[in-house]
């Protein structure tokens, strides 16, 4: 059978290299956790490099980039929408507070 | 041409090629696991709001033993995603001697990698964590999200170690190929990449 893997994918010595990115890119992460920022500005900082780590797992240890674009413009945007969505009508849930049954 | 193999290349005719170029069990993975994605980031979102939203929410965490637990962790895991990949190129250049090697060291890694999880969950059990019970007085909340986000994590990565276990048993008695190789590392890979997750929001976000 052929193989599947694009041909112009990485080497092991790049991969290398993307592994270091991703272990400084933690080393970030828990530097930023001990500099006492307020909860709501951590998960924001949090969640920036944490998207930039998976983006790169993505791309390059998935090999997402190497492959056609078709493949990328299918995946990726459908998911970011079904984010975008969840965090848009996730807050929605807090407004049960307000509208609590009284029971008496 | 036989009658039957005029059939097979009318049927050939009629195939459309991939809009992807790649093979369906490619196409299956990817579709699988934007799904799992939609589950992860569902309950990342819960958790995420609820933290946030508490003002008493419980921060146990130490950096020593378990944010240098973590990120131990984090550094097998994603060394396990490198001896992955290691053993895809392997298998490309038809080294099925080197592939079985990389695969080996991935099922090492990655037991690696849930044994430290368990010592943890074992050493917070010890403390008296529970699902729906905080030791330190906070919202029960603490244990609910954290022993099942780590616990639906958890449960990828021994799904991962035996998938590949079974493929590389297959590889070896020449059953599979290296498009099963790159199907199951794609899976890894997604279970390395909602760890990326996991690690900041359930551990460095509950740090003392």
């Amino acid at each position: 059978m052929a193989a599947t893997q694009p041909r112009n994918a990485l080497g092991m010595k790049s991969y290398l290299a993307i592994w270091v990115g991703l272990l400084c890119i933690v080393g970030i992460e828990v530097f930023l956790t001990y500099r006492h920022l307020s909860s709501d500005r951590l998960l924001l900082f949090l969640l920036i490099f944490a998207f930039i780590e998976a983006g790169i797992a993505v791309m390059f240890f998935m090999h997402l980039k190497y492959e056609r674009p078709s493949l990328f413009w299918s995946l990726i945007p459908a998911l970011l929408f079904v984010l975008f969505m969840m965090d848009h009508f996730w807050p929605d849930a807090l407004r049960l507070e307000h509208l609590r049954v009284v029971h008496w | 041409m036989s009658e039957s193999e005029g059939v097979m290349a009318g049927h050939e005719a009629l195939r459309e090629e991939s809009p992807y170029g790649i093979q369906h069990k490619k196409l299956g993975i990817w579709l699988f696991i934007l799904s799992d994605a939609v589950t992860f980031a569902s309950i990342l979102f819960a958790y995420g709001y609820v933290r946030v939203g508490s003002t008493d929410w419980t921060t146990p965490f130490a950096f020593s033993p378990t944010i240098v637990n973590g990120m131990v962790m984090t550094f097998v895991l994603l060394a396990s995603s490198v001896t992955m990949l290691g053993a895809l190129e392997a298998a490309k250049n038809e080294n099925p001697s080197r592939c079985l090697a990389w695969l080996g060291v991935t099922v090492l890694l990655g037991t690696l990698f849930a044994v430290l999880h368990i010592r943890e969950w074992l050493r917070m059990i010890g403390e008296g964590w529970r699902l729906f019970q905080n030791p330190v007085g906070g919202p029960a909340l603490f244990g609910a999200t954290f022993f099942s986000i780590t616990g639906l994590h958890l449960g990828h990565v021994i799904a991962g170690i035996v998938a590949i276990l079974v493929v590389a048993i297959k590889y070896h008695r020449r059953r599979t190929d290296e498009s099963h190789v790159e199907t199951v590392g794609l899976y890894w890979h997604f279970v390395d990449v909602v760890w990326m997750f996991v690690f900041p929001l359930v551990y460095l976000m509950n740090a003392k």
